[in-house]
């Protein structure tokens, strides 16, 4: 093994073994076979095209010396068969064109012999000791099995094999012979192999039962298969070597171009060319003339000439019963006009290799005749032959291919172009068919797609019934645990202020602070709820000692958020606790702002949304106020206290310094300018920091009590001047305003 | 052997154009003969089988063009003909002239083939220009049997292929019996077929 000694390492070159070699190939395999530096190319026996053709040169000079010395080539034909093995491909291309030597056919032909060593055949006989260099495909052998099972179903396997054996030996011994016998030699060999088998089919036991016809039909089986084998081989029975088959070919079609001027009436044939039906049964027979040579067998290119004939006949005998008179100039014509490819290799091959009893006998030996005459007499033509004048004759002749009976040419293109539409039309056919196969098989997969979705969804709408019924205890459920968690911090925050002991309305009064703030302005919500959450807090650290601790445990932030904006209970609730917010702050305040929270609460009690509108107007007056005040003033000291706050200490001594002195000068100043603050910043902090205003007041709720002690002082106070009465219900805002930018900046 | 025929036999019909070979053909073809029947395949191409003395012969009658101008390329026509009808058109002494030639060209593309003269379109004797005894005198210099017809009256037609018919076979016959007198390696095999005897 080239792999090394150790185990790893072998086994894993073992898995590279088995898996790449097949599709790595080492560069060096890929460069030019004689060591010059250039890539070579499979195609050029793996030469780089320079190497090769100087090969190419030497092996031909060679051949011509060796086929001037040795005329009988089978003495070295296993050298030289292996030796030409080489160019097979080039040279099987060039003798299409090429007119070469006999011997150097007969060589490639030796060649193809070995060439042919690789294919495999499971067929015993006897022949295959003899020449165990060539075996025939098994192609061949399938071919025949399933034809002979199709067409002659009745028959006796026996007969199949006779048939089978036949034909191998039949090709063998053409193949062999081949080489060393002349076509008219050949010929006869292969007639007589066919009376051969004739004689082994009267005279078998195997065949005993079988009437005339069907022995007919076996013949024309045997010599059907055997025939197209060998009609592939190059240069064997067909177009053979030693003859003029090729040039006689391309002579003939120069010819028939050459005669393209030659009409009806040249022919006294009696075409009625105007006739749409007469025109369509000459195209047929054309059709039919073209396709000879593509069958294979004699008996196919046979009945193509008799299908091609019968049209013709039909052509004829548009007024009286046709006669050989008629058939044959009709046939000639068309023959002028379709130029069939190979006409003359076609021909001699159907005589030389066709069973010849059949060729001279039946229809289609009959009809082959006649096209052998028209043949011979479009050979032969001449102006006498035509009845015309010579010097006319000579003329048109001179003329050249392209101008003479242009519309027959131009049918003639047409007819061709019919018949590759019609190839063409079959396979788009076959094509259309598969097409559609794939199409209905899309559509079946559409619809299961489809279905699928549908099922799909069905399930989504069936757990969709299901989820809701999840999802609305977690709702109720937390909503209410969490509602009263938030009452408790809304009771510290409203509460506080109004009252502490019933925590529903408490609980009811958040909320409705949130939504109002939501409300005017829904830029907040985000703020807000920061802004709760840092109330909680803020209520927690400050309410721990009062309320339970389950409050704080509980999230708060989340339920917070959530609570107030989506529920519409809890708009509900806060509509009742709208109006008991407003009682209770009344109740409250009413001392502080007896005007304007009057003058609020009217229109408060009888609509719903009393809070924010109340709120709001409350603070445009105050701001508008204010700002006429001081703007720049305002504008620094909140920014200072802004500072200020930063420090929760100092946050937490202002706090209490608010309600204990609101009366004293700065804590004007300072409402003043938080209110402009809180006007200037509105769209971002002014609406928190009046929600948490209010918040922020309850937040403390041993110092409430103070507040609502201090409260009715400070109204009083604050009722004397305009800006106290602006300030009054701000001033709760005030006081914890501070507090809250510190808490919204704790949050960020 | 359950063969439908013993014999198979092609007959080739010469004469120039226009001397009613067709017709010929087409009468006989069309003729109901007891204990025969006919395949008709094209009007040019006929089949029938006749039974002469117990035995079953099919005929195979090919038609050819008698332009003149086809004459020197219809050799192939001859390849395996057994029997040669040559007809001329009573009513036309050109193509009795012509007869000569066609006879010439027989002898050049067979050795040895049984030929029956017929002349043809003996239905209307005002018209009549070939006169029985000049064609019997040639017939007879020429050694072939003569047979006036008429395709249109049907007359003289069956008579006339059953005449060439049992010509054919005899030599057949004979042949048979001189092959079986001499060896069969100098007889050549591709002509030898088992039910036939080629001529040429």
């Amino acid at each position: 093994m080239w792999y090394g000694p150790n185990l790893q390492r072998s086994y894993k070159y073992m898995m590279f073994a088995s898996k790449m070699p097949s599709l790595r190939i080492d560069k060096s395999d890929l460069k030019c076979k004689n060591g010059c530096d250039y890539f070579g190319n499979p195609q050029w026996q793996g030469y780089c095209s320079k190497c090769h053709r100087e090969q190419m040169q030497r092996q031909r000079k060679a051949e011509k010396e060796s086929s001037a010395t040795l005329p009988k080539p089978e003495q070295k034909k296993t050298d030289r068969g292996l030796k030409i093995t080489s160019h097979s491909s080039f040279s099987k291309f060039e003798e299409k064109r090429l007119r070469q030597s006999e011997t150097l056919k007969k060589a490639n032909l030796l060649k193809f012999s070995v060439f042919k060593k690789s294919s495999t055949d499971d067929h015993d006989h006897s022949a295959e000791k003899r020449l165990p260099e060539f075996k025939i495909p098994a192609m061949v052998n399938e071919g025949m099995k399933s034809d002979f099972r199709m067409k002659f179903s009745q028959l006796s396997p026996s007969m199949d094999r006779d048939a089978r054996v036949f034909v191998h030996s039949f090709i063998m011994d053409v193949i062999k012979c081949a080489n060393v016998l002349t076509v008219d030699e050949l010929s006869e060999r292969v007639q007589r192999q066919y009376q051969r088998f004739m004689r082994h089919m009267d005279t078998s036991s195997h065949f005993t039962n079988v009437d005339s016809d069907t022995k007919e039909l076996l013949m024309d089986f045997v010599e059907k298969h055997a025939m197209t084998y060998l009609h592939e081989l190059p240069s064997v029975v067909f177009s053979p070597t030693g003859t003029d088959d090729e040039r006689l070919d391309r002579a003939m079609s120069e010819r028939i171009q050459q005669l393209s001027w030659v009409g009806e009436k040249h022919l006294e044939c009696k075409l009625d060319r105007s006739n749409a039906e007469c025109r369509q049964l000459l195209y047929k027979a054309i059709s039919e003339l073209l396709g000879m040579d593509s069958a294979l067998s004699p008996g196919g290119k046979l009945s193509r000439v008799r299908r091609a004939c019968r049209h013709v006949l039909r052509l004829c005998s548009h007024a009286a019963p046709a006669s050989a008179d008629d058939l044959l100039p009709a046939l000639i014509f068309t023959v002028l006009k379709a130029n069939p490819p190979r006409l003359v290799s076609n021909i001699n091959f159907v005589t030389r290799f066709c069973n010849a009893q059949r060729l001279m006998t039946g229809e289609g030996g009959y009809y082959f005749t006649n096209l052998c005459c028209a043949v011979s007499f479009i050979e032969n033509l001449t102006a006498e032959s035509l009845n015309m004048d010579k010097k006319e004759f000579d003329s048109y002749m001179a003329m050249p291919a392209s101008i003479g009976g242009s519309s027959w040419a131009a049918a003639l293109s047409l007819c061709g172009a019919a018949r590759e539409a019609q190839e063409q039309r079959e396979g788009a056919a076959q094509v259309l068919a598969q097409a559609q196969q794939l199409q209905a098989r899309a559509d079946s997969l559409a619809a299961n797609a489809l279905s699928f979705e549908e099922q799909i969804a069905k399930k989504v709408q069936d757990v969709l019934a299901k989820t809701p019924l999840e999802i609305k205890p977690r709702r109720e459920l937390p909503r209410f645990g969490k509602f009263k968690e938030i009452n408790t911090a809304a009771l510290i925050d409203l509460g506080s202020n109004n009252d502490t002991e019933e925590p529903k309305a408490t609980a009811k009064q958040p909320q409705p602070q949130a939504t109002t703030t939501q409300l005017t302005e829904p830029v907040y919500t985000a703020t807000d709820s920061v802004e709760i959450t840092h109330k909680q807090p803020d209520t927690s650290v400050i309410v721990q000692p009062s309320d339970e601790p389950k409050l704080n445990i509980l999230g708060f932030e989340v339920i917070e958020r959530e609570s107030p904006s989506k529920s519409p209970q809890n708009w509900d609730l806060k509509k009742t606790g709208s109006t008991e917010l407003l009682t209770p702050s009344p109740l409250g305040f009413t001392p502080f702002d007896s005007r304007s929270i009057d003058e609020l609460m009217t229109p408060d009690e009888f609509v719903t949304d009393h809070l924010p509108p109340g709120l709001s107007n409350i603070n445009y007056d105050i701001d508008l106020s204010d700002f006429s005040g001081d703007n720049s003033i305002a504008e620094d000291a909140p920014k200072t206290e802004n500072k200020d706050p930063f420090s929760p200490d100092g946050l937490r001594k202002t706090v209490p310094f608010d309600p204990f002195a609101p009366q004293t000068s700065k804590d004007y100043a300072v409402l003043e300018s938080f209110d402009e603050f809180s006007f200037v910043h509105k769209n971002q902090e002014t609406d928190p920091f009046e929600v948490v205003h209010r918040g922020n007041n309850p937040f403390s709720p041993v110092e409430m009590r103070a507040d609502l002690e201090n409260d009715p002082f400070t109204p009083q106070k604050k009722s004397t001047s305009i800006l106290d009465d602006n300030d009054s219900p701000t001033s709760a805002c005030l006081l914890p305003s501070p507090l809250l930018p510190q808490s919204s900046k704790k949050s960020t | 052997m359950s063969r439908e025929f013993d014999h198979l036999f092609k007959l080739l019909i010469i004469g120039d154009s226009g001397v009613g070979k067709s017709c010929l053909l087409l009468r006989f073809a069309d003729n109901t003969f007891s204990g025969s029947y006919i395949t008709t395949i094209g009007v040019d191409f006929k089949i029938r089988t006749l039974e002469i003395n117990g035995e079953r012969v099919k005929l195979q009658i090919w038609d050819t063009a008698g332009q003149e101008r086809f004459r020197t390329i219809t050799s192939t026509y001859y390849r395996g003909t057994h029997g040669v009808i040559v007809v001329y058109d009573v009513t036309n002494g050109e193509s009795f002239a012509n007869v000569k030639r066609w006879l010439h060209e027989i002898e050049q593309n067979c050795d040895v083939v049984n030929k029956v003269l017929v002349g043809n379109k003996n239905d209307c004797p005002s018209r009549k220009v070939v006169v029985t005894e000049d064609a019997q005198r040639f017939a007879n210099q020429m050694n072939i049997p003569l047979f006036e017809t008429s395709a249109k009256e049907n007359i003289n037609v069956e008579e006339m292929f059953l005449t060439i018919t049992k010509m054919v076979l005899k030599s057949k016959l004979e042949m048979k019996e001189r092959q079986n007198v001499t060896s069969n390696d100098t007889v050549h095999l591709k002509k030898n077929h088992k039910t036939k005897k080629k001529c040429c």
